[in-house]
């Protein structure tokens, strides 16, 4: 009898012990509803599988010395402006120091709006809650609140890039003409704010664009008015969706440029599935594709977690592990009744970092809280996404 | 306590959207422009607030009064369509306002910052509650006197007879205007209060979300407008009311425990709210229930 | 002036799609006077379910798919009608707009959560272009629109000269008189919806061929087309849906050419608007605006 009590009262002990052990909450916050679904259930499994990591290798140290383990909480907030902004409150009264998201820059922007603008601002009675966003990428959102910040590519540097090179590889390839989804910010200012520009940079004649909207299934107008330019390039800033329609509608017209150019959000799984054949060849810039040791193994434990591996799943990965070093850096003390300072420790380290650790290279921060990251070209080859260019030369 | 006076907001602009898809119910109209007078509602409001410095409440008026001229215009040649097609007809206007807007530009430079609409970016930084100290439990505050005041007015309409010819007018037309209805006079006079109300509330919604785009005012938020009504029941105001906490309340926050499951069972809850009481939650039976319990007491 | 016919043209040949959802809506209004919302949805969900003989092995013909949607059309239709429409009285409208309603966002959450919302790449049956003197017209569009015309005459046959359509067409003018003769209106009201389900599935899978990807993107703008078809056709009438459907195809692609693509539904919507003003009964119904 005593005997058996000895090793029961050992497992007691250590299980008070385990008990007593510290948490640390960052909350997820993402579309887990319509088109977006994937990039919901994909941010969500990184985070699990980077929380997880940190978790298995000890966890995050406390400002007293301790060691404390990440907790993550997801919510959907179904691409709604309203839900999310209701979202982000709910966070901000647990105990999560920060939130990771949202997906949807049409939920980022109102959000971002309610926060507070300048931290320490005492007359504006915004939300004082830090939110880094790994997959809105509507062109200068942080620059909001400065309680946001964001860890998504930067469109204009990126294919800047592309077109530069591509004037080295295709020298007799001196015409480009656009496609671009209208009611949708993001495709919407990715054509005129970015590729368009930057290609004008690289001296290609712009011979104009043809337009769409979102959910539109008919490009029979659009595709005729490719054939007439009959540029060399063509670049569609759109979505997988009627990116598919469009070049279906390409192939049933005849329309083969000399060179195809995508946008970032289209290098995904959604694509290839859409439409796997007449893809093949289009070229995207990406800032994330499973190169390095690192990646492989970010791509493989989110796997594990149900979610694929992909530019924004992997920025939520990535965020994670800032987090962490933020949290160690700036002595997080991870007291639930000190929640609130905690938060503001996070954003006034998050705001002081210059450089963070991203899966293919070091990320420079800018001063608008916006992320310069590494990038290379894929394209489409066989039904997969296949590394094109490496333009930092690895 | 910010999660929950930001819920109530939430519940209180959209017990005003429902509130004027109600009134227009009630003459046996389904309209499904609602959703337009509540965008030009947050557009006007927040272009005053915004570009010309306006405080917030004469700004909600003018987007009540905008609101009301545009339901006032829709509300005659409406008058020539019935039902289903009625429904069609408010349709097409609502999207065409939408799409108006989606291609409305009216920039100003505040300082080196353009503000305003900007077509299809939508129209950013409508931050007067912030700006003015206003928390979130004052802005709960706020909306709600406008809701109680809402409904309130609605409550009285129905105790007069004006309310009684409004629903005369929507159980059977033809006897209503054999007894010497003014029929166009009823209708639009409806829909032209349905439509200041929806001003208010798009108002409210421009303010305390601080973005409005084209696609805010889609036609999900038409027929979340015509559901609250419906799902509620017509017999009194109390049934919009319980509808939008209902949906915003239980089916989208309470069941937000339930994870993924929540976005399955909210269509169904609706589904099968319809089966058990095609008239509403809230129908004549349950209010006639409902008072003698009250008259007892 | 050529790039305008052809606009026209092509346009036309895409009011095909609507066309093929226009007669489901009609019908459904013409038989029971109610809207079913969730048609247009259930076509889509439909299309989606006949990608399911892919699972069954590799090499299994496109034809096997269309097959698959025609019959899931007829199952999804039967369920619409179980859970929207069989506990609801006839008496309550505003009732089955809403169950429909929530049928349609019900069958989106189905297709999200089961592709987590990612396009399906859709077969097609006949990839031909046709070119007619300085004209392309697609092989496809032309095979939907021969589709829904002989659809037509199917069910008009089914409607005038079957005991089936004799049956239905009492419960739709006199569903007391029809039921004291003898008409079970459970059962005909439930064959209704399998029937204008199994064209849906057809439908759905046609669309998806033209669109050539399946997303849950199709579901809303296909039941505002269809809707507007059914009402400028004639509420009621399967001819009426398909004139209709070529017409706001036709006029869709003509504006766009004209106005380009954010102006386009503006201009549509108000035109649709105006016309249902000035002639609230449609095309091929009274000029009275009867509903």
């Amino acid at each position: 009898m005593r005997n058996s009590l000895l090793p029961l009262a050992l497992a007691l002990a250590t299980t008070g012990v385990a008990a007593q052990e510290k948490t640390i909450t960052i909350a997820g916050q993402g579309a887990k509803s319509g088109v977006v679904r994937s990039f919901g259930l994909n941010s969500e499994a990184a985070l699990f599988a980077a929380a997880d990591q940190i978790n298995k290798s000890g966890g995050v140290t406390l400002a007293d010395g301790s060691k404390a383990k990440l907790k993550v909480e997801y919510y959907d907030d179904r691409c709604n402006a309203e839900e999310g902004i209701s979202v982000i409150r709910r966070i901000a009264g647990t105990d999560a120091l920060i939130a990771v998201g949202p997906g949807c820059s049409n939920v980022a922007e109102p959000m971002f709006g309610i926060l507070q603008k300048k931290a320490g601002d005492a007359s504006d009675t915004g939300l004082q809650m830090p939110v880094f966003t790994d997959v809105a990428i509507k062109v200068g959102l942080a620059k909001i609140s400065e309680w946001a910040f964001r860890n998504v590519p930067n469109e204009a540097t990126m294919y800047g890039s592309v077109f530069g090179w591509l004037k080295t590889k295709y020298p007799d390839a001196k015409t480009i003409y656009g496609g671009v989804e209208e009611d949708f910010a993001h495709s919407r200012a990715s054509w005129y704010a970015v590729m368009k520009e930057k290609a004008s940079a690289e001296k290609y004649e712009v011979l104009g664009e043809s337009k769409w909207l979102l959910a539109d299934t008919n490009f029979s107008n659009q595709v005729r008015e490719m054939k007439k330019a009959n540029a060399d390039v063509i670049a569609i800033s759109a979505h997988p969706f009627t990116t598919c329609g469009v070049l279906k509608e390409m192939q049933r017209q005849g329309v083969k440029p000399k060179v195809l150019v995508g946008l970032t959000s289209s290098s995904s799984l959604e694509t290839l599935q859409g439409c796997g054949a007449q893809a093949e060849g289009i070229i995207i810039p990406t800032s994330f594709a499973p190169v390095s040791k690192e990646g492989i193994a970010a791509a493989e434990a989110t796997a594990k977690f149900n979610g694929s591996a992909d530019l924004h799943s992997m920025a939520a990965w990535e965020n994670m592990f800032i987090l962490k070093q933020v949290i160690e850096s700036q002595k997080i003390s991870g007291d639930k009744a000190k929640v609130q300072e905690d938060r503001a420790k996070i954003r006034e380290g998050l705001a002081n970092l210059k450089t963070t650790n991203g899966l293919m290279g070091t990320v420079k921060r800018t001063d608008e809280r916006e992320a310069d990251k590494p990038y290379l070209f894929v394209h489409a080859k066989d039904n997969k996404w296949a590394v094109l260019h490496n333009p930092s030369g690895n | 306590m910010d999660f929950y006076f930001g819920l109530i907001q939430l519940i209180g602009v959209h017990t005003l959207l429902g509130l004027s898809a109600y009134i227009v119910l009630l003459t046996g109209q389904v309209s499904l422009a609602q959703a337009a007078f509540f965008a030009i509602g947050a557009y006007a409001s927040a272009m005053l607030t915004v570009l010309a410095g306006w405080h917030i409440v004469p700004a909600i008026a003018v987007g009540a009064v905008v609101g009301a001229a545009l339901a006032c215009a829709v509300g005659f040649p409406a008058l020539r369509v019935k039902g289903l097609m009625l429904v069609i007809a408010t349709l097409a206007f609502g999207e065409a306002v939408r799409l108006f807007f989606f291609n409305f530009d009216y920039q100003v430079a505040k300082g080196a910052v353009k503000v305003g609409p900007l077509g299809g970016e939508g129209f950013r930084q409508i931050r007067y509650f912030p700006e003015n100290g206003w928390t979130t439990g004052d802005v709960a505050l706020f909306i709600w006197v406008l809701v109680l005041a809402a409904m309130a007015f609605l409550w009285w309409v129905d105790r007069s007879r004006y309310g009684a010819v409004l629903r005369a007018t929507g159980e059977d037309e033809v006897a209503a205007q054999a007894v010497g209805v003014n029929l166009t006079a009823i209708k639009v006079s409806a829909m032209t209060v349905g439509g200041a109300i929806a001003g208010i509330g798009g108002a409210l919604y421009a303010h305390y979300t601080t973005h409005i785009e084209h696609s805010s005012f889609n036609i999900l938020v038409a027929t979340f407008a015509i559901a609250y009504p419906i799902v509620g029941g017509l017999a009194s105001v109390f049934g919009v009311l319980l509808a939008v906490i209902f949906v915003q309340g239980f089916l989208v926050e309470a069941l937000r425990a339930l994870g993924d499951w929540r976005n399955l069972l909210f269509p169904a809850l609706i589904v099968l709210a319809m089966n058990l009481r095609p008239r509403g939650i809230l129908d004549a039976q349950a209010l006639q229930r409902l008072k003698s319990l009250v008259g007892r007491s | 002036m050529l790039d305008l016919l052809q606009s026209l043209c092509d346009g036309v040949m895409f009011g095909a799609t609507y066309a093929l959802i226009g007669i489901g809506f009609t019908l459904v209004f013409g038989v029971m006077h109610k809207i079913n919302m969730a048609y247009a949805a259930a076509s889509v969900g439909a299309a989606y379910l006949g990608l399911i003989v892919f699972a069954l092995g590799k090499g299994v013909p496109a034809l096997a798919v269309f097959g698959a949607a025609f019959v899931a059309g007829g199952v999804l239709g039967f369920l619409v009608y179980v859970l929207a429409f069989h506990f609801i009285p006839l008496a309550y409208p505003l009732a089955t707009l809403m169950s429909t309603v929530g049928m349609l966002l019900l069958i989106d959450e189905v297709i999200v959560h089961v592709t987590a919302g990612m396009p399906q790449n859709y077969p097609s049956l006949y990839d031909k272009m046709f070119d007619a003197g300085g004209f392309t017209v697609r092989g496809d569009l032309l095979m939907i629109a021969a589709v829904s015309v002989v659809c037509m005459l199917a069910l008009l046959a089914l409607l005038f000269r079957t005991r089936l359509g004799l049956a239905t067409r009492a419960v739709s003018q006199q569903p007391i008189a029809a039921q004291l003769c003898g008409i079970q209106v459970a059962r005909v009201n439930a064959t209704t919806f399998i029937i204008t389900g199994l064209l849906g599935g057809i439908a759905g899978a046609l669309i998806g061929a033209s669109v050539g990807t399946l997303s849950p993107l199709l579901t809303t703008p296909l039941t505002v087309k269809g809707l507007i078809v059914t009402v400028i056709g004639g509420l009621g009438s399967i001819p009426g849906a398909i004139v209709a459907g070529f017409l706001v195809g036709g006029l869709e692609n003509v504006v766009q050419y004209w106005r380009g693509v954010t102006e386009r539904d503006m201009y549509v919507m108000l035109l649709l608007f105006l016309f249902l003003v000035f002639r609230p009964g449609g095309l091929f119904g009274g000029a009275k605006g009867r509903d």
